[in-house]
């Protein structure tokens, strides 16, 4: 559990004049679930971009199974599934199509594109959905799971989930929540933002709490917990707005 | 085996090509409007082709040979068709106008030659007989005119020839050869001559309006391509193993094999309607059409990659495409030596529609096209390059 899998080294990222993300430094282990938690606008999403590849950083770097983003893209996007925040689905296509053509794009034959759809699909529980209509008539909660469906294709051994649980019906989230305990028990490595608490501190082996571009905590939920008091009677939001002075889901 | 790599881009054209034909809306602009369009042209041009009349004729001298003759050299006239009557219908279908004129070979029209009278040919007609029946009537004036002149020259010879020991059939045999060498290098010859191009409004704005149609996709190539930017969707294509080069490869196949479709249904129309290629100007045109939609689908992908909205997008495409097309000459002739030929010069369509011009109007050659080509290759290949360096540099500003 303790060999690095990512390694991030003084990151920054500047949008115009506004620093986005402002020197991050933390490492994930490989099988470990890491949590990235913040307000809005914290860096979180930036940074996320800047681990997937897409989005060059202005310094610092990037490590992925011993592959640099400053000269191995190519080699690290053979390693990672991104689950962004915001929907990123063909609308017009079935849940099925959707899955085998980023399954193609991975790498996979047409084969192993549709068995992977089928046992991703199945895995978020939505094997009768399919191939039943276009996923823009699907529900909210459906969508999120056809977009986390999507990451697990070419099983990546790096998960970026940006937020999975975001804005959806209480028995989808729980759905989803359940989907990533799973991938947990195989040993995935995730990269986990939500806004919710309660299932990071089940979830994460350890937190890192970012605001304005930089990490001010990093450390597992247990001890952020008790150096606010008895970690049984603390929760993370109390931890978060001892921190800040400010809550986490304004 | 094909490659990971070409896999990929061939399953993102398909994917790119699948979602054209789902967008009904789209796939009728593109192909069905051109169509239209060619419906009005068949219209608006179709009644100004070379002249083709109907002669009718009632032939009451079947079997005679000056009968046959005419009727042989009339039918050797390919803007006549002789429609043939019986002498009663003919007198009928005056009566009624049905017709307005009719020729009449009377039964001894070769009797009377052969035995040295004049023999007649009758005009029966309503009126002024119509302009139709005006032109063949004096079609047929000059057919009888150059028969009645061929039996004027055979008697002069035979009468000045009659004390010489040289035989009727000989003077008959040597004078007729003498009339068809003469026929075949007259002394005083016709020459049809066309003064520059062919003037058939038809071929001249068609390759206009062709390249302005596969033109017109720039648009939707451009709107598609921020559309998916915005989605997201590209973005995360750009996580997984498919890079930018096999991305834009993908849907330059895709853009440049629906610009295709529509250039060869639109030239098939052509020639269906207007029978205006021969089966090597046909290939010859595939080839400009070819070259132009390539160029035309990596200017959608230009487009695509600066623009930051789908509006944007469809407005620099629209003005693109009225700039290339009015400067290109779509609409009219640009004048040889102007300043407009000048500023034409910066416009895609000048080349295609030169090109096009050449092959079906001048009936040139590839030879002939050469730099045309060329210079939309050159398109073709800033194109591919230029896009790909604008896109990454806007997504990474983002
Ligand atoms: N492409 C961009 N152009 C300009 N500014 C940007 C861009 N992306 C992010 N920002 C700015 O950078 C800051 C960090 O944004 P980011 O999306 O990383 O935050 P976040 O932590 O993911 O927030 P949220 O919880 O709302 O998703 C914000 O102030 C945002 O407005
Ligand atoms: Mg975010």
């Amino acid at each position: 559990m303790t060999e690095p899998f990512l390694v991030v080294n003084d990151l920054h990222r500047s949008f115009n004049d506004y620093k986005a993300v402002n020197g991050v430094s933390f490492t994930i282990n490989k099988g470990e679930i890491f949590g990235l938690l913040g307000p809005n606008g914290a860096g979180k999403t930036t940074t996320i971009r800047m681990l997937s590849t897409v989005l060059p950083p202005d310094r610092g770097d990037i490590v992925i199974g011993g592959y640099s983003v400053r000269n191995n893209t190519d080699s690290i996007r053979r390693l990672i599934g991104v689950c962004p925040q915001e929907l990123a689905l063909y609308a017009d296509l079935s849940a099925f199509d959707n899955l085998m053509f980023f399954g193609r794009m991975e790498g996979l034959s047409s084969q192993e594109a549709r068995a992977q759809a089928m046992s991703n699909l199945e895995f978020v529980g939505l094997t009768d959905r399919a191939k039943k209509g276009r996923v823009d008539k699907f529900s909210g909660g459906m969508k999120r799971r056809v977009n986390l469906a999507i990451a697990l294709m070419g099983n990546p051994q790096l998960l970026f989930l940006d937020e999975p649980t975001v804005g959806i019906d209480p028995q989808s989230r729980n759905n989803i929540y359940e989907t990533i305990e799973m991938l947990r028990d195989r040993g995935m490595t995730i990269l986990y933002t939500t806004h919710y608490m309660e299932e990071a501190d089940r979830l994460c082996n350890r937190i890192a709490i970012m605001d304005a571009g930089i990490i001010i905590a990093l450390d597992t939920p247990y001890n952020l917990k008790s150096k606010l008091g008895p970690p049984e009677k603390v929760n993370l939001e109390d931890v978060f707005l001892n921190m800040t002075g400010r809550s986490l889901r304004d | 085996m094909i490659s990971g790599k070409m896999m990929r881009i061939l399953v993102v054209a398909l994917m790119e090509v699948r979602s054209y034909l789902r967008d009904k809306a789209d796939l009728a602009f593109s192909i069905l409007l051109p169509v239209a369009i060619f419906a009005l042209m068949y219209g608006a041009f179709s009644g100004q082709d070379q002249f083709n009349g109907t002669l009718h004729l009632v032939n009451e001298d079947k079997e005679g040979i000056y009968s046959t003759r005419l009727i042989t050299q009339l039918e050797s006239i390919s803007s006549l068709t002789i429609d043939y009557l019986s002498p009663s219908d003919a007198d009928a279908k005056l009566e009624k106008s049905d017709l307005l004129m009719v020729v009449s070979i009377p039964p001894d029209f070769s009797s009377k030659i052969i035995s040295g009278q004049t023999a007649e040919l009758i005009f029966k007609q309503r009126g002024n007989g119509g302009q139709e029946g005006q032109v063949v009537a004096s079609i047929v004036r000059g057919v009888a005119g150059n028969i009645d002149r061929e039996l004027v020259i055979q008697n002069e010879v035979k009468n000045n020839l009659a004390d010489t020991d040289i035989s009727r059939e000989q003077i008959q045999i040597a004078v007729a050869s003498f009339i068809e060498q003469e026929q075949i290098a007259p002394s005083v010859s016709v020459i049809d001559e066309v003064v520059g191009e062919d003037l058939n409004p038809v071929t001249s704005f068609l390759p206009g309006i062709m390249t302005m149609f596969v033109l017109f996709a720039v648009s939707l190539t451009a709107q598609a391509l921020v559309a998916e930017r915005k989605k997201g969707t590209l973005e995360r294509l750009l996580t997984t193993r498919l890079s930018v080069g096999q991305l834009f490869t993908g849907k330059f196949l895709a853009n440049t094999s629906r610009g295709m479709v529509q250039m060869i249904i639109l030239l098939a129309l052509a020639q269906i309607v207007f029978r205006i290629f021969t089966p090597l100007t046909f290939l010859q045109s595939l080839v400009i059409a070819l070259v132009f939609t390539a160029a035309v689908s990596t200017i959608g992908l230009i487009i695509g990659s600066i623009a930051r909205t789908e509006d944007q997008a469809s407005w620099i495409a629209v003005f693109f495409t009225m700039f290339m097309s009015i400067v290109g000459g779509t609409f009219f002739a640009i004048p040889q030596g102007s300043v407009l030929e000048t500023i034409s010069k910066v416009s895609l369509n000048t080349y295609a529609n030169n090109a096009f011009r050449t092959i079906i109007m001048r009936s040139g050659t590839i030879r002939d096209i050469s730099f045309e080509l060329l210079v939309i290759a050159g398109v073709i290949v800033v194109g591919m390059i230029l896009s790909r360096v604008l896109f990454q540099a806007v997504l990474k500003g983002k």
